[in-house]
């Protein structure tokens, strides 16, 4: 155990706790403080952002609304880079009462909050999408506050000052001088003299001893009061929030009436923050995001932005506010103020311990001042307070080595505003990219959504210490945006890997479980929002993660004692309503005059994912006239580029397809492998392995054994039939290999990937070359590259480089780029120079291995005589021309200006699963197939859709819903009966297994667009 | 008060719900493939539009390398309006000012087809001559950044529009060799490229037309706007609009379609114009969806059995294809193709190009020009492979960048089947036929 000394321990790193640590450090106090896990943990990190005008309170609490205009000014002038001065309105929706609006403006103008009314077509103007039918609106000094940005810049400016900050260390209990130990005593201690806490990342104990303690720890205070055995009744208030995946207002939007759930809208950074909910529960570290608090934001947001409920949230969260109650009379010190100061000598008889809580983030700094000048009370002297005469600190700046003293006398608070060069995470929306556009960085960037460059990370490791992932989140917003972490999370454990490599002793295991904590971190608040979007977006997320990069079997441990705590379990789902009742089958059919292209006769596919193209070149070669119609693309431009056949099978790696499928058709017999067979599924392979072979692309492999071949980040990954260009790395052979990156490459890391090989007892080196030919380029991307290997050149320059690394290897491992045009060409180039084997490690999307199977499949169908429409989507279908019952002659699309119709005799429907968008999901729980309305089965209750972790061992259910098919894939309803005759339903919208999961992707959508597209061609 | 509520729906810039990062986009964008300068459609549109706000001064440099081919859009699995994000965007940064003065001249110079069509079609030979004189070409592209080898098609001796009211004038008999009932009527919006430079291709649709019983009706009308728009000219792009509109809605309200033979002026009207700028009025919509491609209608009488198809004569060539990427854009699938596919003995070989490049006016300034032929050379390649004697393609500007890269001479689909219904050819068509076909024909 080691022991600290210091003059004041502050417990608590959220906004008070480093409030009050800067001003002690700029009164010369000399200070620690602790916080159980990084900075703004706590509350601080998990509210909406609003700085308040003080409107809010003006009529519930004047006093709380004088406090907030005053440090709301205060706030603004020395923490600009902290602060979007966005403005706020008050808005008087119809569900308002409209009497409230006068008092509001009363009440405002005796808090002195500057408010002025704006007209409804001046609203509209500053933020378009609000309710027109809002009848009045107050414009007041709202803003939006970055309150990470900011209690790093207390913390640095405190650090300037000499005081001391530990995170990561947990107080699990106060020392008293009665005991010198810590204690759940229940006799009141007569003085504090310390806390012991627990180190987290070194698992180790420590005692800081203090003079005095100043208890900061917001809704666990009465945690920390207690291990003194005093009793600070605390009621922990959950509020709930959800932000909406983009700044949809400019401007924090309030309703204007009693402050109540779900009435503050505030834009931060790139989102839009809904909130709150205010529920209390019995423990601040154990609540649950309750689906009613969720419906609840979207109802009241709808009410505020008509649409909203549709928008995309991106995540949701939940905080406690930190609510007292005073069981003492005439105890507290300041009834009058927001906020609760707690002088335990006097209350209790304690000495050496103050607590401050409650307040608002926008007092923080004027309860910093109040707990100060107590402990200068206590300590007997007379120490100004200055923490509003100073500017606070750039946190960029103060890493970069400018003397102290200059950046002090900068600091000075002058009528000099600071210049905009002084800002952090952006203080404005456009910064960020405003940076990017200016440098030309774009090619640098490693969170796409939130623009965070290699650079922008590499400093968060190297001269902010960033340990973690999540660490790195938090200097740099790394996956923060829409796709939360889906490309991000590979590339930063990428470089945190290489970070870490150069620096200090790290195990690649250290990275793995970073990466994995990152993805449990990140599921944990979007499991609240996954429905729509969000869920579809976390297939893909899946897909990568597990599917093609095989993370979860990476070594190491599963999560680390830094990961997040996941939410509690919430209660149940308020019970799903019906079903939505389809499409009305008129509907937008204004076009009556006729249809267009295979007129009555042929095949429509819809859909042009690997099942899509598969069923439409087998159709088109029997003879029939066939026609895709497809969205976009699908997901062969997503996955590896290998047909995966059944690669995982009751949580182990299945060595052999075959017998794999065989046991799990025993298992689940209702399985589309059990409706396909293996016989038809050999058939189908083998059809589909003649195509490639023909087109100069052959795959390799067979169903009795699975090949064992390396991921971009060094996973081994079975897989089925795999293309020429990556059977070189199967690692069923111990030979030694060197993997090639490239400088300027951030989608593929050879050392990350060498590191997770070399654990998993192969010999393997990792190299970065950097050729000429890249290094005038802005951007070096997965298909600049695949288009450069096309040429021999550059397969030249490349193969010169790399031929001084060759020592004692004979393979080389490149990211799946070698080309587009004609890979074979460029892997017998590549051999031949290097005078070894070659091979392709798939990872992050687009792939290029897939995109060659998509477009070989492409030019089978037009040369059979199939066309493919691709950019139209289907929106709807009918039954004209008096076809016969449960027959469908038309699908309509979506075409500019009106819907285009489409005739023809067969149609298969092809359209993917979640992941291809062919099956949608509301947030009210009902899933439906998205063409044709068909109801899904194997469908859980809404509770059960989704398991807490991301890579729990089961999966999560919803993803083994599908459509019900007979043996001619033809959609049955729920009694078995045929849906439509001349339907046949493909690929991945047949669920009842997890595909993803199970690695069979590819065969599934093989097979049965062979099956279905050959017996359809036929007839 | 001009900013009326948008539904969910309508602004291009909230489809970015739709983007799952998935980078299909990326892996198509055939301008991301060539030049450095441009990060690609999911950077520019979907990524930046959340750092965007219309209130902001951002300065927006590599979205205007986006030439706005759609191609993105079309391989989106998500339906995000990737290519309307990134007009928009280019709206927003001349709305603030950050294009530079010269810049702006040049691009409100070729963007402005009608002034210029109407300053320089008059005196023809000499526009001409200018146009294609080298010195003229290196001065212009030294003081305005008009790329000096880029293709201006010469002016036609006569305007579209004024051989049009002379034959009305003379009464020219119309031949019906469809026995319609009654005279149905149709308007013909023959688009700037029509009127100036190309009146054969508007005449062949018009031969067309009355072969099919029509009444064709050329209302007064204004350039489409959308180069305009293509250079973020929105305030004027506006007015060309609301006029198109109010000038064809009485004829919209009759129920009298609306067909053209420039895909993007269709496209225009159709969808480009009332989402750019937010005219989701009800006028404009009326007129949108009376709006078709030329072939879109003919494919629509022919699914209906009402399209003349007897006595088609033979065209006995084969000849490339390149469908536009505004032509994709309508997405309608390929009914030009289809209506090509009805005369006899013609082979038309389509080709899988993404864009030829010239993307309307991006490849006639000097800072994208090669950008512009970079992105044409799959395209010229396929067509020389082809190797016929001439290229069929649906847009104007498409095709002089053909005639540009290839120097095979383009024509417009409407042409060929002019043609088989008996009409002379006119330009390189004729020539072709002409010099091929019995001259008994």
């Amino acid at each position: 155990m080691r022991s600290i000394n210091t003059e004041v321990l502050v417990i608590g790193g959220g906004a008070t706790g480093t409030g009050i640590l800067r001003d002690l450090a700029m009164r010369g106090f000399d200070a620690v403080l602790v916080e159980a896990r990084d900075l703004t943990h706590g509350t601080t990190g998990r509210f909406h952002g609003l700085l308040h005008s003080g409107g809010r309170y003006a009529l519930k609490d004047p006093q709380a609304a004088k406090e907030c205009i005053e440090e709301n000014t205060i706030l603004r002038r020395i923490m600009p880079h902290c602060i979007e001065d966005v403005g706020g309105f008050f808005v008087v929706t119809p569900w308002d009462e409209p009497e409230y609006a006068d008092s509001f403006l009363a009440g405002c103008r005796v808090a002195e909050i500057p408010i002025e009314e704006i007209s409804i077509d001046q609203m509209l103007a500053d933020e378009p999408l609000l309710n027109p039918e809002i009848s009045r609106c107050f414009r007041v000094p709202d803003g939006a506050a970055d309150s990470f940005a900011a209690a790093h810049a207390n913390v640095a400016s405190a650090r300037e000052y000499g005081a001391k900050v530990r995170t990561y260390h947990e107080v699990t209990g106060l020392i008293s001088d009665s005991s010198q130990q810590t204690s759940n005593v229940q006799q009141p201690a007569s003085k504090v003299i310390g806390a012991l806490c627990h180190d987290l990342v070194n698992d180790d104990q420590v005692a800081i001893h203090a003079d005095l303690v100043i208890n900061a720890a917001g809704a666990w205070v009465g945690k920390i009061g207690a291990s003194a055995g005093v009793e600070i009744a605390i009621r922990p208030g959950k509020g709930t929030m959800v932000a909406v995946s983009q700044r949809i207002v400019n401007t924090v939007i309030n309703r204007c009436k009693m402050p109540a759930d779900g009435d503050i809208l505030v834009p931060a950074h790139t989102v839009a923050v809904m909130g709150t909910t205010d529920e209390q529960v019995p423990d601040p570290d154990s609540f649950a995001i309750e689906p009613w608090e969720v419906q609840l934001m979207l109802k009241e947001g709808e009410k505020i932005i008509p649409g909203f409920k549709e928008m995309r949230m991106l995540r949701a969260w939940a905080g406690v506010r930190p609510l007292y109650q005073e069981t003492k009379t005439n105890a507290s010190r300041d009834i009058a103020r927001s906020y609760v100061l707690l002088d335990h000598e006097e209350r209790d008889g304690v000495s050496g311990m103050i607590t401050i809580t409650s307040g608002k983030w926008t007092t923080y700094r004027k309860m910093a001042e109040a707990a100060v000048d107590l402990v200068c009370e206590k300590m007997d002297t007379k120490r100004e307070c200055r923490t509003h005469l100073e500017y606070l600190p750039n946190i960029e700046h103060t890493t970069h080595q400018i003397t102290a003293e200059t950046q002090r006398a900068q600091r000075k608070y002058s009528s000099n505003k600071p210049s905009r060069s002084w800002c952090l995470r952006g203080s404005n929306l456009g910064e960020r990219l405003s940076k990017i556009e200016t440098e030309r960085t774009y090619g640098q960037l490693i969170c796409e959504c939130e623009l965070a460059t290699c650079a922008d990370i590499e400093r968060a490791i190297n001269e902010d210490n960033a340990k973690t992932l999540d660490d790195i989140r938090r200097d740099v917003r790394l996956g923060m945006g829409p796709c939360q972490g889906g490309f991000c999370t590979m590339r930063a454990a990428g470089i945190l890997h290489q970070g870490a490599v150069d620096g200090d002793q790290w195990s690649v295991e250290q990275t793995n479980v970073s990466l994995r904590d990152f993805l449990e971190e990140r599921w944990k608040g979007v499991l609240p929002v996954l429905w729509g979007k969000q869920l579809h977006q976390e297939r893909l997320n899946e897909l990568i993660y597990i599917n093609v990069l095989n993370v979860e079997h990476l070594p190491g441990p599963k999560a680390s004692p830094l990961a997040a705590q996941p939410y509690s379990l919430s209660p149940s789902h308020p019970p799903s309503p019906l079903p939505r009742p389809a499409l009305s089958q008129d509907e937008g059919l204004r076009e009556g005059k006729g249809a267009w292209g295979v007129r009555g006769e042929g095949t429509i596919v819809i859909g042009a994912g690997l099942a899509g193209l598969t069923a439409a070149w087998q159709s088109a070669q029997q003879g029939g006239r066939t026609k895709i119609i497809a969205k976009g693309w699908g997901a062969t431009h997503w996955a590896s580029g290998c047909i995966d056949v059944l690669g995982y099978h009751a949580h182990k790696r299945a060595e052999n397809p075959k017998k794999g499928i065989q046991n799990l058709i025993t298992e689940n017999p209702q399985h589309p492998y059990a409706l396909i067979g293996l016989e038809k599924l050999a058939d189908a392979l083998t059809a589909f392995q003649e195509l490639c072979q023909a087109s100069g692309y052959p795959l390799h492999g067979s169903l009795e054994q699975n090949w064992m071949l390396p991921t971009a980040v060094g996973a081994i990954r079975p897989t089925c039939l795999a293309p020429e260009t990556m059977i070189a790395g199967d690692l069923r052979s111990k030979e030694p290999m060197v993997i090639i990156g490239f400088e300027g490459y951030h989608d593929f890391f050879p050392h990350y990937a060498a590191a997770n090989l070399e654990a998993q007892g192969y010999t393997v080196r990792a190299v970065i070359i950097d050729p000429s030919s890249l290094r005038s380029r802005k951007r070096v991307d997965t298909m600049i590259l695949a288009r450069l290997f096309d040429q021999e050149d550059f397969r030249a320059e490349v193969a010169d480089e790399i031929k001084p690394h060759l020592k004692d290897v004979n393979r080389v491992g490149f990211p799946a780029v070698l080309g587009l045009k004609n890979p074979l060409e460029v892997l017998r180039d590549l051999e031949s120079r290097l005078g070894c084997k070659v091979f392709e490690m798939p990872g992050l999307p687009p792939s290029v291995p897939g995109i060659r199977l998509h477009n070989i499949l492409l030019s089978a169908i037009q040369k059979a005589g199939g066309r493919v429409e691709n950019g139209m989507e289907v929106l709807a279908y009918s039954n004209e021309r008096g076809a016969a019952k449960n027959c469908i002659s038309t699908v309509w699309t979506e075409s500019a200006a009106r819907r285009t119709p489409h005739n023809a005799t067969k149609f298969v429907l092809a359209t993917g699963g979640f992941l291809g968008d062919g099956i949608k999901s509301s947030f009210a729980g009902y899933v439906q197939e998205s063409v044709f309305n068909l109801p899904v089965h194997n469908l859980t209750s809404q509770d059960n859709w989704l398991q807490r972790e991301f890579f729990h061992d089961q999966g999560h259910s919803i993803f083994t819903t599908g459509i019900s098919v007979d043996n001619n894939f033809c959609p049955v309803d729920q009694d078995g009966k045929i849906m439509f005759n001349n339907l046949a339903i493909i690929g991945s919208a047949l669920g009842y297994g997890d595909f993803i999961r199970e690695r069979c992707l590819e065969g599934i959508a093989i097979a049965s667009g062979y099956i279905a597209g050959k017996s359809i061609g036929a007839k | 008060m001009t900013s009326p509520f948008l539904p969910y729906s309508h602004a291009p810039e909230l489809s970015l719900d739709q983007c799952i990062k998935c980078n299909i986009c990326v892996s198509a964008c055939p301008v991301a493939a060539v030049e450095d300068y441009f990060p690609g459609p999911k950077y520019a549109g979907p990524q930046a539009a959340r750092f965007r706000h219309k209130n902001q001064n951002t300065p927006d440099r590599s979205v205007d390398y986006c030439s706005g081919c759609r191609v993105c859009n079309m391989v989106c699995p998500n339906g995000v309006k990737i290519a309307e994000m990134n007009a928009r965007a280019r709206g927003d940064i001349v709305r603030q000012g950050n294009v530079p003065l010269i810049q702006r001249l040049r691009n409100n110079l070729i963007a402005r087809t009608e002034l210029l069509g109407n300053l320089a079609q008059p005196i023809f030979p000499l526009s001409n001559i200018l146009l294609s004189n080298p010195v003229i070409r290196g001065i212009t592209e030294a003081t305005l950044g008009i790329a000096k080898d880029a293709y201006f098609p010469p002016f036609a001796r006569q305007r579209f529009s004024r051989w049009w009211s002379k034959r009305f004038k003379s009464q020219q008999k119309i031949i019906r060799v469809h026995p319609r009932s009654s005279a149905s009527k149709i308007v013909f919006f023959h688009g700037c490229a029509t009127e100036y430079y190309e009146p054969r291709v508007g005449r062949a649709a018009i031969h067309i037309l009355e072969a099919n019983g029509f009444e064709v009706i050329i209302p007064p009308q204004n350039c489409c706007g959308l180069p305009l728009l293509s250079n973020g000219e929105f305030k004027a792009a506006r007015r060309y609009h609301e006029n198109n509109v109010r000038k064809l809605l009485p004829y919209a309200r009759e129920g009298i379609p609306i067909v053209g033979t420039s895909t993007s002026c269709t496209l225009t009207l159709k969808e480009e114009a009332p989402e750019l700028l937010d005219m989701h009025d009800k006028d404009s919509r009326m007129v949108a969806e009376n709006t078709y491609d030329f072939n879109e209608f003919l494919l629509l009488l022919h699914t209906a059995s009402e399209l003349v198809t007897e006595h088609l004569r033979p065209i006995p060539f084969r000849m490339a294809y390149h469908q536009p990427c505004q032509y994709r854009a309508h997405r309608i699938g390929s009914p030009a193709l289809e209506i090509m596919q009805l005369i006899p003995e013609l082979e038309i070989i389509e080709g899988h190009a993404d864009c030829c490049g010239i993307a309307g006016t991006y490849g006639y300034k000097k800072e994208k020009y090669e950008i512009s032929m970079n992105v044409g050379q799959p395209l010229f390649d396929f067509v020389l492979d082809v190797g016929g004697p001439l290229v069929v393609c649906d847009s104007e500007t498409c095709r002089w960048q053909i005639v540009h890269g290839t120097g095979t001479p383009s024509i417009h689909p409407v042409e060929l089947l002019a043609a088989s219904y008996g009409y002379e050819s006119e330009g390189a068509l004729a020539n072709v036929l002409n010099g091929n076909l019995p001259t008994s024909m």
